[in-house]
């Protein structure tokens, strides 16, 4: 679908200074990401003995495969809690009839949130609901026993709900502009038609928001699936995850073993590549209300 | 600009009047925002009362006195936000144009900027580091200064301001806005700095909000390559002590806070909505 | 390298009090310039002026102190880099910056480390005058790398929060401590860690060879809900949300002296069981950007000046056998370590076993524990 006068863009196209922004763009990913990454693929599958694929079949040691599994689910599910309540949060400061003040104090705010993660959020949550925090203890004097009917902030239920503060916070801050950009007279128009709340929001809003949503959703799950410290300091690894592997074989006191550490990382770097394909898949089937493409 | 707010000159030929539409911030509002509160500040509130014990039921600021007494903290900070500055800079300069040359002119390269804008979360920043010193080992004055962070950290704070900004350049009729400019006989750099950069104004914000946090907390490269930021010093202080840890984390947060407001207030100007007029 | 308790109590060694270890009970012992090291090796080291450490926090084994003696007796300027490095960094710190002026020149690694290092060649070699002081099993005979101090496990007790001291292994499974047992890592990351599991191995039927009983016993504890998987720090030990702490002895030690007048924190090594220690090794970058300082550190390090000063950090130097059975080590510093029959064979697994041990926690570990 050729939006109109794009022909008269093309006509001034070749402008080199475009192709020269792009190629330095490119020329710096490549030396500086790209280059090191393909040192990584190389590492994996060369060992002290030379070219052997040992390290990429120890991924599917019971060991590295409860860790894929886990760092999996956990950013799954970390990303749409985060998607969720970020966009409702979002929605809700950004309306017309919200506080100015709230919209500075929540923007600013999940900005600092966004990078709270690690040791102080880690130990901030144990002090609150670990097995002997604050509040398990304030409850439990209050006759609800936490620990006992079964939760435990030391799993992935308890992991997602460390990890969507700084998962919400970032959802709100990459979807406000797009929030933003939903015009109000949309939503008139929808109500001159006697559409629902719910009704504007399946047909219209959401619909629109789809593209920015996905989005943000891989976000999300990027940065908890290369997320480690927070999840490091909560269960010492105990709930594997791909990262905490990874820094016991690269950075730790105990082992060193470069090719386990470069097959992980590869098996990371492919995940996320699949993530991607699927979600510019379905990228392609929610841009169709956008209307440039 | 307010939409006619009254009811509607047209007949109401529909079953429902026009609905008397102050839209009001309302209980669903509050309904989302005060569970939400809760869960953000109950932590906080946590780190600041252990912040402040003193042990055998006292409390005090004791662990805030000998903070503030060490000289790491604000050598660290400054680094940090120097480089945070500098990354950012990086990114305008680097990432911003090539970006919308992309969305103008070579849509096709999508594939490839959302390839690279994601790699950085995939390759783990240990593995990044020992990469990147393997092959570069030198000049000396590059490797040697901590400026040199600012080359993985564009990378690290990528995904993020690539995303804030995508979403913010998805959401402009970037082509129509060119033309019309252009039509108008404004050469591409007008066009960026009068009609795009005005317009992506949440979007510029957002990416810069991200790219400061994101360069304020990391931690892996400084680390390793052995620069004292801030991060660093957080990490530090947090592996030996006890309620000065904690005292960090309120005060980095704090500060944090406080740059991120200087940084909204600064690209304050409501965002200006492409079309909504 | 096995202690022989003859050894330990012909110096008559006290009990461990409450007291502290400070440099108090060493000023006596120390000589006012310093040891007595060549003049030609100080020259040349004060000419370069600055050495590079990384790796060596402040208060883990008082290094702290080592770091502001060596300063002020010789006039260099000390960098401190990355004091929290885990050994893999600090090998890595000399791959990335090799002989670039803020690069290592002295670091401070785990044995298997030491062995790495050895193979990828970032050492060099280098014999202190009092090498043949070092017991051979822990040390390089090529003079690569040595061990410059130990430690074995022990628990650390927050009283006020924990009630009642677990006194053996056995005790951690008792109901009174739900929720409070921790370790400062993953054991396949954390050497203390790793340690803890070893030890708990040898007070289960295991041996350096046999690690499985240790696994079996954590597991055991994930079952009961004693364990607590989070990371253990000063901070969590000391606030009372992981009170009962396993990990190495001067550590413990050290957060107890950090706790006071917050916190009752006790420690001891537990009874019932052969102590699992395990050491640390110095070894001089390859690429040291200046050697004579790094020689000259570890001339210091490994006197009876800088071997003592371990002991202010309650950690038990090398050359301990040696200095004890020639009468250097006054007797208010021995009181403030442990009961020497804690440390009664006390013996180090070699790296094979230690290797052999890391795979077995590896695949057994997450079959075994679940939190």
């Amino acid at each position: 679908m050729a939006p109109r006068g794009e022909n008269l863009i093309r006509a001034r196209v070749r402008a080199p200074v475009a192709w020269l922004f792009i190629g330095a763009f490119f020329a710096v990913a490549a030396a500086f990401m790209v280059a090191p990454t393909a040192m990584l693929a190389v590492q994996s599958i060369y060992g002290d003995d030379g070219f052997t694929f040992a390290f990429i079949a120890s991924l599917g040691d019971y060991r590295y495969r409860v860790a894929f599994e886990n760092s999996l689910i956990l950013s799954i599910a970390s990303a749409t809690v985060g998607m969720i309540a970020g966009g409702l949060i979002a929605h809700a400061v950004l309306r017309p009839g919200a506080p100015t003040w709230l919209r500075s104090a929540v923007t600013s705010f999940s900005a600092v949130a966004a990078n709270f993660a690690g040791v102080p959020l880690a130990f901030a949550f144990i002090a609150t609901l670990g097995s002997l925090g604050l509040l398990t203890t304030m409850l439990k004097n209050l006759g609800i026993d936490l620990y006992a009917a079964g939760f435990s902030l030391y799993s992935i239920p308890g992991l997602t709900l460390v990890y969507s503060y700084f998962q919400i916070p970032l959802m709100i801050i990459i979807i406000t502009p797009a929030i933003q950009a939903l015009r109000p007279a949309w939503r008139e128009a929808a109500d001159n038609l006697g559409a629902s709340p719910g009704q504007y929001w399946r047909m219209v809003g959401l619909p629109v928001l789809a593209p920015s949503l996905l989005a943000g959703w891989i976000l999300l799950f990027g940065s908890a699936f290369s997320a480690y410290a927070t999840a490091y300091a909560l269960t010492s690894g105990n709930i594997g995850l791909v990262t905490t592997e990874i820094s016991n074989v690269l950075s730790g006191n105990v082992m060193e073993e470069p090719g386990t550490g470069a097959a992980l990382s590869v098996g990371m770097i492919v995940v996320m590549v699949g993530v991607l394909l699927i979600s510019t898949r379905l990228g392609r089937r929610a841009a169709r209300w956008t209307p440039r493409r | 600009m307010s939409a006619p707010n009254t009811t509607p000159n047209t007949t109401p030929a529909t079953t429902t009047p026009a609905r008397p539409r102050p839209p009001g911030f309302g209980l669903a509002g509050w309904a989302v925002l005060l569970p939400a509160a809760i869960y953000f500040l109950l932590p906080l509130i946590m780190t600041v009362t252990f912040s402040l014990w003193e042990g055998h039921g006292q409390y005090g600021f004791a662990a805030y006195r000998a903070l503030l007494g060490r000289p790491e903290l604000p050598t660290s900070l400054l680094l940090s936000l120097e480089l945070a500055v500098a990354t950012a800079a990086a990114l305008l300069f680097l990432l911003l144009p090539a970006m919308i040359f992309m969305n103008l002119y070579a849509p096709r390269l999508r594939p490839a900027f959302e390839f690279i804008a994601t790699l950085p979360f995939v390759v783990p920043a240990i593995a990044l580091v020992a990469g990147l010193s393997a092959l570069f080992t030198g000049p000396d004055w590059l490797i040697g200064s901590p400026f040199y962070l600012v080359i993985p950290y564009f990378f690290l704070a990528l995904p993020y301001a690539y995303r804030a900004l995508d979403v913010g350049l998805m959401a402009l009729d970037l082509a129509t806005l060119t033309e019309a400019a252009q039509s108008l006989g404004a050469g591409m750099g007008q066009v960026i700095r009068l009609v795009v950069l005005p317009n992506l104004r949440a979007a510029l914000v957002g990416s810069l909000l991200l790219t400061l946090a994101v360069v304020i907390g990391e931690f892996t490269f400084a680390n390793v390559l052995l620069f004292r930021t801030f991060a660093v010093f957080i990490n530090q202080v947090g592996q030996h002590e006890a309620t000065e840890a904690a005292a960090l984390s309120v005060v980095s947060f704090l500060i944090t806070w406080g740059a991120m407001l200087g940084v909204l207030l600064v690209g304050r100007g409501s965002a200006p909505v492409a079309g909504a007029r | 390298m096995t202690f022989d308790r003859r050894d330990l109590l012909k110096t008559g060694l006290g009990l461990a009090g409450a007291g502290l270890a400070s440099a108090s009970g060493l000023r006596g012992a120390l000589a006012a310039d310093g040891p007595a090291l060549p003049a030609s090796l100080i020259a040349a080291a004060k000419k370069e002026g600055q050495i590079n450490v990384i790796g060596l926090p402040p208060d883990w084994a008082n290094w702290g102190a080592t770091i502001t003696r060596f300063q002020a007796l010789y006039g260099v300027k000390l960098d401190s880099a990355n004091p929290d490095a885990s050994s893999a960094e600090e090998l890595q710190a000399i791959r990335s910056l090799k002989s670039q002026q803020r690069a290592p020149d002295v670091v401070d690694v785990g044995p298997s480390f030491a062995l790495i290092g050895a193979k990828d060649k970032l050492l060099q070699p280098y014999k202190v005058a009092t090498w043949k002081d070092i017991p051979d099993d822990v040390k390089s005979a090529d003079g690569l790398w040595y061990g410059d101090y130990f430690g074995v496990e022990s628990f650390a007790v927050n009283v006020g929060v924990a009630k009642t001291v677990p006194q053996t292994w056995a005790d951690l499974k008792k109901p009174a401590y739900k929720g409070m047992i921790a370790l400062n890592g993953n054991p396949l990351g954390a050497s203390a860690a790793f340690g803890a599991v070893f030890a708990a191995a040898l007070a289960n039927g295991g041996s350096y060879d046999n690690i499985e009983p240790g696994v079996e016993f954590f597991g055991e504890l994930a079952k009961l809900g004693n364990l607590n998987p989070s990371v253990a720090t000063p901070a969590s030990l000391i606030a009372g949300q992981t009170p009962v702490v396993i990990n190495w002895d001067y550590l413990s030690l050290g957060y107890k002296k950090q706790a006071e007048g917050k916190a009752d924190i006790q420690v001891l090594v537990p009874t019932g069981a052969t102590p699992y220690g395990n050491f640390y090794c110095q070894g001089i970058s390859a690429y040291a950007p200046h050697p004579a300082n790094a020689k000259l550190w570890m001339e210091y390090v490994y006197s009876d000046e800088g071997q003592l000063a371990f002991l202010g950090g309650f950690a038990h130097p090398i050359r301990f056998n040696a200095m004890v059975a020639a009468g250097k080590i006054p007797d208010a510093v021995l009181k403030t370590l442990p009961p020497a029959d804690a440390y009664k064979g006390v013996k180090f697994a070699t790296q094979d076993q230690a290797a052999k041990a890391q795979k077995v926690v590896a695949d057994m570990w997450p079959r075994v524990v679940k939190i």
